[in-house]
């Protein structure tokens, strides 16, 4: 797939050097009236002949969108009453809690500014994923018709309140329930592998749990007066057991891959929605303005302008080209 | 439903698992002391690594093919590339191209880095000295990595008795 998108920079670079290399001698040559109106026929057909592709491209992108929204819109009402279960999601919640305020504490308590960094990525993590419980808490209650309660977010500190006003108001389709319990569990996964991570790669709060409760247990053989570990273990394992399930449940569902089939659709649809209308600006601008003003005594003027609309419609050719090889690929 | 080897062998390693190096080189050093509690922390995760390796991969045999089959899983199962180099009866040599102690902070000298590195190696070698083999084994390596090469060779054999 590399290999094709390569050929493709290639061909739109060499075919945008050509028509502007084309562009510049129909700029200094001379060109009669005659040649120019076929030129600015032609290039107007261009135009309407790369619209009308990438609008039929633009419809099946929506329908597309359209169709994997539908069918993650289905899903979601199972899995809010089966693995996101008001009492898996309070359960979770509570832990998160705990964690937050025992690594915060840590957080505070020592003086190595590695160990400080560990320790404040678990409280980040945390409390992303507690914004997004809640989030996830509130849709199952009212998509189930329960009364609204206040208890995740009575909890919250001012800052995870802002961050969770924030969250709340971007999800507004029922497929993005899916959506938010999957950022709970990337959170939480990050990479399936175990590798050894170089450089400042984003660690899941499960490895950093898990490496943070051995060091905890290093530094009980160093001071032997802390059970930070124990109660640590104790919640990461309940987590643990809760998260996977909800992973698991996914991954079978296949619902990371529609996911992001849905936010390629997307992103196709919105950058060539502006592709679409710089190819109907165009050919009005050639039909309303140039053309009922071209004649023979005009023509030295409008030669310039003709020959940039004219290169355009080459590179709209070579967009179409990635255009098609991003449609494809949805 | 059977897991296969690669999920047993991913939820050991994610039921022990090693303290961070880069985070417990910094607070060791400021403490000025817990060389040794590392090192029994470490052969600790280390045993219980090895004989959980030894069960899944239902290995019985206590020799040096063995520790080379069990050396092979386990750096796979961290997602580590390495080059097998040697192999007899007395001596397995690997050749590996990372190692946790070169994510330890740019800050941390040298001097310090070996150090820990002879801490985490040799009571890996212990470990499975004592659990593959039965017998005394030691463990060298070059530390061509942290000495900026691109590949160090770590070398495990038994120890000659007279």
């Amino acid at each position: 797939m590399n290999y094709s998108r390569n050929v493709l920079i290639v061909i739109l670079v060499g075919m945008s050097l050509i028509a502007s290399f084309l562009a510049w001698r129909n700029i200094t040559s001379p060109t009669d009236f005659a040649d120019l109106r076929i030129v600015l026929t032609t290039t107007t057909t261009a135009f309407g002949s790369l619209l009308g592709i990438i609008t039929a491209g633009l419809m099946f992108t929506h329908g597309k969108f359209s169709e994997l929204a539908s069918e993650l819109g289905e899903k979601s009402p199972d899995y809010l009453s089966g693995d996101l279960s008001l009492e898996r999601v309070q359960t979770i919640g509570n832990n998160l809690l705990a964690l937050r305020k025992t690594f915060s504490l840590l957080e505070t308590q020592t003086a190595v500014e590695e160990e400080r960094n560990l320790y404040r990525r678990v409280v980040e993590k945390t409390s992303l994923m507690y914004v997004n419980l809640a989030v996830l808490s509130d849709l199952k209650l009212i998509q189930q018709g329960l009364v609204q309660t206040d208890l995740m977010i009575s909890a919250m500190d001012p800052q995870l309140y802002v961050d969770y006003r924030e969250e709340r108001s971007r999800v507004k389709k029922e497929w993005q329930i899916l959506a938010t319990a999957k950022r709970i569990v990337d959170t939480w996964e990050g990479s399936r592998t175990l590798l050894l991570e170089k450089g400042e790669k984003r660690t899941s709060l499960h490895r950093d749990l898990r490496e943070s409760i051995s060091l905890l247990g290093l530094k009980e053989r160093l001071d032997k007066n802390s059970n930070v570990r124990t109660e640590t273990g104790i919640i990461y394992n309940q987590l643990s057991e809760n998260l996977d399930k909800i992973g698991k449940q996914l991954r079978q569902d296949r619902i990371h891959q529609l996911l992001s089939q849905m936010e390629n659709a997307n992103t196709i649809r919105g950058k060539y929605f502006y592709l679409a209308l710089a190819f109907i600006a165009t050919p009005l601008f050639i039909n309303l303005l140039i053309l009922p003003q071209l004649s023979a005594g005009t023509a030295s003027f409008f030669q310039p302008i003709i020959s940039i609309t004219s290169s355009l419609s080459v590179i709209g050719i070579a967009f179409l080209l990635v255009y098609i090889n991003r449609i494809l690929k949805v | 439903m059977k897991k296969t080897v690669e999920e047993q062998m991913t939820a050991l390693l994610t039921k022990y698992t090693y303290p961070p190096v880069e985070v417990v080189i910094p607070i060791l050093q400021k403490a000025g002391r817990g060389d040794e509690e590392l090192a029994s922390q470490i052969r600790e995760i280390d045993m219980s690594v090895l004989s959980g390796t030894m069960k899944i991969l239902n290995l019985k045999e206590k020799n040096m093919r063995t520790v080379s089959k069990m050396f092979g899983v386990i750096l796979s199962s961290y997602g580590q590339k390495y080059e097998p180099v040697e192999l007899s009866e007395t001596r397995f040599c690997l050749s590996i191209s990372d190692c946790p102690m070169l994510h330890v902070g740019k800050n941390v000298d040298n001097a310090v880095k070996s150090r820990f590195c002879d801490v985490l190696c040799s009571s890996t070698a212990k470990a499975m000295a004592q659990l593959v083999l039965g017998k005394e084994g030691s463990c060298s390596w070059d530390k061509a990595l942290i000495k900026g090469g691109r590949k160090c060779t770590v070398a495990f054999e038994l120890v000659k008795t007279k």
